[in-house]
């Protein structure tokens, strides 16, 4: 981070006064962490912003730039840009555009009470040193005086006597949209408001104005991520014939590794399961798939992926910012899994596509049943169909729990039911199920890595969460001796789990390790010679 | 009828009409994507740690299982004692609770006060009067003492308390000061006249019966002037969250019914789908006559690579 002097904003309509920069976390601010992570000196610094990237895109928010929205070259552009976004919050009010997230929407608007009891809920507010920027009701606020300001009838005095005013500018636009990308949307903010108001959808909605009406959108969510994947067939940039090649070697490796002859099926209509993974996982950690296939397999259950495009992708990031990418996703897979006559998707070891697909999707259109696969596994291990060895598993074990599988889902005990009978030294993390905190790479933080802003998501977005886990084994012998495995059953959150211990040398220092779940029952398996899981490699 | 008549009947009419027509709008607003927020309380046997019916294996093929009591459990210690304040921001609680439930009280009041001026008019009198009379006295006294304690801590919170400073306005202060006003009239009046509880009430009697009320003492006047303020002005703030948390609560936190092939649900989706939309991003691809269906049934895929 930069020397400059601390910047604190006193109040919210400071958000529409240009300078050089609204908000600055100096790294003495930050939530401290344990030993041997207490000594900031010793830890990888925060790249400061250069100055030709300031002049490129709008860097006037805080420390970092997540979206990099080119600047206005004219007073007019500035102008042009105004009116758009007036138009576009507009629509997001109207039952025509947004019916899709309207009613939640007003209730939040409406009828905040500023309490503030939110606030500490807010892993990122907390881990950043309660900087104001990063309050989970400062874009809210912001958002709520433009729309009482702009959209909501009324005496314009007494509207600025109940709510506030603010001055609708570009520099207030340009920082709203940074702001709505420093949110992960884990919502945990929300369950403890006691009126019920949601910022994390106050926040999700700010970019939706943003990308809906103006196309200004988070590039790895939009362009390499919804466009390529409804394109091309993934958010990877894989179409069918390269993952096809990748599940062939993933599937070979199983073989060989495991001694039980794992054999992919694509394309089988009529199967009774579809199970749809993020794509990332063949690419980031193909060990995963290759599990599902062998426990699937081992089972005697009828499944398949689909080649299809978008078929062999789970992922929907029109979750994290616009309705019209989330629902022609949805759309997509649902298409898929008709045309093949499955009797039910299976959605793999992913947070947000179990989300999506699972709950948000439902009221998309009528699709074919869906699943998560956590009630998969557990019926596995349960079934008796699979011999297993708890004690090969003999290592210390925590739980993440990804936000959406489980504050959003309520899918909350069979992972746990799988983890307390395979792993006997299982413990969980403080606090853990629907109260858990976030990876720090929710709504899409964990695939971005532009300008400095990976720094900003290790550094701040995931401190809580990494705190959390090194907390979680304080019994342990804290050195890398002791091989620790933290189970997160989302690709999203295993993205910043290794992105976060990578940066803080985790795995040299405290012998963190991550990885999925199958992987552990897998690992478990008595018919499986010697251990499945390859330390070195993860 | 006097002037003071109608200016009673005129704040309520505004309170009452202003107050249906919000739970009428929002009542009225279509429906939206799940958005629950788990724990749902009304999940049978699941609800104490947060799971859903999404743990089952082939969920849909399993009765549905609403746990009306549970949500019961959940809502009604919420709204009389602010459990989720006193989970989630203890400092602000004490503050909060006294000023809530001293409201809370003065509207038991004024539920009492209506049922006694229905039971004089029906023409009851004696002993059931008498215990309403003197119910009504212990609610005042301990509705505005509470709701002054109330008032004094919140005020005294939104000033010093930084956090709170920084997101408070205009309005946050004179909302205290006119509840507080309510409070410290309120106890002025129940304090200084003897005759308090049978005062009141036959101001009660005389408003709904439309006759001659009594002669009040001063602070009486601005107290009953404070309520009918409070009653016009409420409406129109934030404050309604006391009953729109119903819809916060219900339409989205708790709101899990999932679209069934046999449910109603899927019609009014289609509805909704059918409506013309205009964002303007080039990726939306609206034209002005392209419904929400047509839109997101495009997908711009390329062809498939064999």
């Amino acid at each position: 981070m930069s020397t400059q002097t601390k910047i604190e904003p006193k109040r919210i309509t400071d958000i529409s006064v240009p300078s050089e920069q609204l908000g600055h976390v100096d790294p003495q601010d930050l939530m401290p962490l344990p030993p041997p992570y207490d000594k900031i000196e010793e830890l990888p610094g925060f790249k400061a912003l250069t100055e030709q990237q300031r002049n490129d895109v709008e860097a006037t928010f805080d420390d970092t730039i997540c979206v990099g929205v080119p600047k206005p070259k004219s007073k007019e552009e500035e102008e042009k840009l105004v009116a758009a976004f007036l138009k576009g919050l507009e629509k997001l009010f109207s039952k025509e555009n947004n019916w899709t997230f309207l009613e939640p929407l007003v209730l939040s608007m409406e009828h905040c009470a500023r309490c503030q009891t939110c606030v500490d809920d807010c892993p990122i507010y907390e881990a950043s040193g309660y900087n104001e920027v990063y309050r989970p009701t400062f874009r809210s606020e912001v958002l709520r005086r433009l729309y009482f300001k702009y959209i909501k009838p009324g005496n314009p005095l007494f509207k600025k006597f109940q709510h506030g005013d603010i001055e609708l500018n570009w520099t207030l636009l340009s920082r709203l949209l940074e702001s709505s990308y420093r949110c992960t949307l884990c919502r945990r903010c929300a369950q403890s408001c006691p009126i019920g108001v949601d910022n994390g959808l106050i926040a999700r909605e700010i970019r939706k104005i943003f990308s809906s009406e103006m196309g200004l959108t988070q590039k790895d969510l939009h362009e390499k991520g919804t466009v390529q994947q409804l394109k091309i067939g993934s958010s990877t940039g894989m179409n069918a014939l390269a993952v096809k090649d990748n599940v062939e070697f993933i599937d070979e490796d199983m073989t060989e590794r495991t001694g039980i002859k794992v054999e992919t099926k694509w394309d089988v209509e009529g199967a009774d399961v579809l199970l749809l993974h993020n794509a990332g996982e063949f690419i980031a950690w193909p060990e995963n798939p290759g599990c599902f296939a062998l426990l699937l397999d081992a089972a005697g259950i009828s499944w398949t992926l689909s080649s299809e495009i978008a078929g062999y992708d789970g992922v929907n990031y029109g979750l994290f910012y616009d309705d019209v990418q989330l629902a022609k996703v949805a759309m997509r897979h649902f298409e898929i899994a008709k045309k093949l006559k499955v009797k039910k998707i299976v959605m793999g070891e992913c947070g947000h596509e179990s989300k999506a697909l699972g709950v948000i999707a439902d009221r998309v259109a009528q699709g074919v049943p869906r699943e998560t696969a956590m009630t998969l596994i557990r019926d596995i291990v349960f079934s008796g169909k699979i011999k297993l060895d708890p004690s090969k598993n003999d290592f210390p074990v925590t739980l993440h729990d990804p936000c959406n599988l489980v504050r959003s889902m309520g899918v909350v005990e069979p992972q746990r039911e799988v983890l307390r009978y395979i792993a006997p030294r299982f413990r969980e993390m403080e606090p853990h199920g629907v109260r858990n905190y976030c990876c720090g790479g929710g709504s899409g933080f964990a695939i971005m890595s532009q300008y400095n802003f990976m720094d900003w998501r290790l550094q701040i977005a995931g401190r809580k969460k990494f705190k959390q886990i090194l907390d979680a084994f304080a019994n342990e012998d804290p050195g890398p001796e002791t091989k620790k495995y933290v189970c997160a059953p989302c690709s999203n959150c295993k993205g910043q789990f290794r992105d976060l211990f990578d940066y803080y040398g985790a795995k040299e220092k405290s012998g963190l390790y991550y990885g999925g779940l199958v992987e552990l029952v897998v690992n478990a398996m008595v018919d499986i010679e010697g251990e499945f899981l390859d330390w070195d490699m993860m | 009828m006097t002037v003071f008549h109608l200016l009673v009947y005129l704040s309520l009419l505004v309170f009452l009409a202003a107050v249906i027509a919000r739970v009428v709008r929002i009542a009225r607003m279509p429906i939206h994507l799940r958005w629950e927020l788990y724990p749902v309380p009304h999940e049978k046997g699941r609800a104490s740690y947060g799971g859903s019916t999404l743990e089952e294996v082939d969920w849909w093929t399993k009765p549905r299982q609403v746990d009306r009591i549970g949500e019961l459990a959940a809502m009604i210690p919420e709204m009389l004692f602010l459990k989720g304040l006193w989970e989630h921001n203890r400092p602000m609680w004490f503050g909060s609770f006294a000023l809530h439930f001293g409201l809370y009280l003065l509207i038991g009041e004024l539920a009492l006060l209506v049922l006694s001026g229905l039971l004089f008019i029906a023409g009851v009198a004696g002993g059931i009067l008498d215990i309403l009379l003197s119910l009504i006295l212990i609610l005042a006294w301990v509705g505005c003492i509470l709701g002054i304690i109330g008032t004094i801590i919140m005020f005294y919170k939104r000033l010093a308390d930084r956090k709170l400073r920084l997101h408070t306005n205009a309005s946050h202060f004179f909302n205290l000061l006119l509840l507080g006003a309510i409070y410290l009239t309120g106890l002025l009046w129940v304090a200084s006249d003897s005759s308090y509880a049978a005062n009141v009430s036959a101001f009660f009697v005389g408003w709904m019966s439309l006759s001659a009320m009594p002669a009040l003492p001063a602070i009486g006047y601005w107290h009953i002037g404070c309520v009918l303020l409070f009653f016009v002005y409420f409406p129109f703030t934030h404050m309604t969250h006391a009953f729109i948390k119903w819809f916060t609560y219900h339409d989205v936190r708790w709101e899990d019914q999932p679209n069934l092939p046999e449910g109603k649900m899927q019609a009014e989706i289609e509805k909704l789908e059918s409506q013309i939309v205009t964002w303007a991003a080039p990726h939306v691809n609206a034209d002005g006559r392209k419904t929400w269906v047509d839109i997101v049934s495009e997908t711009g895929e390329e062809k498939k690579e064999k």
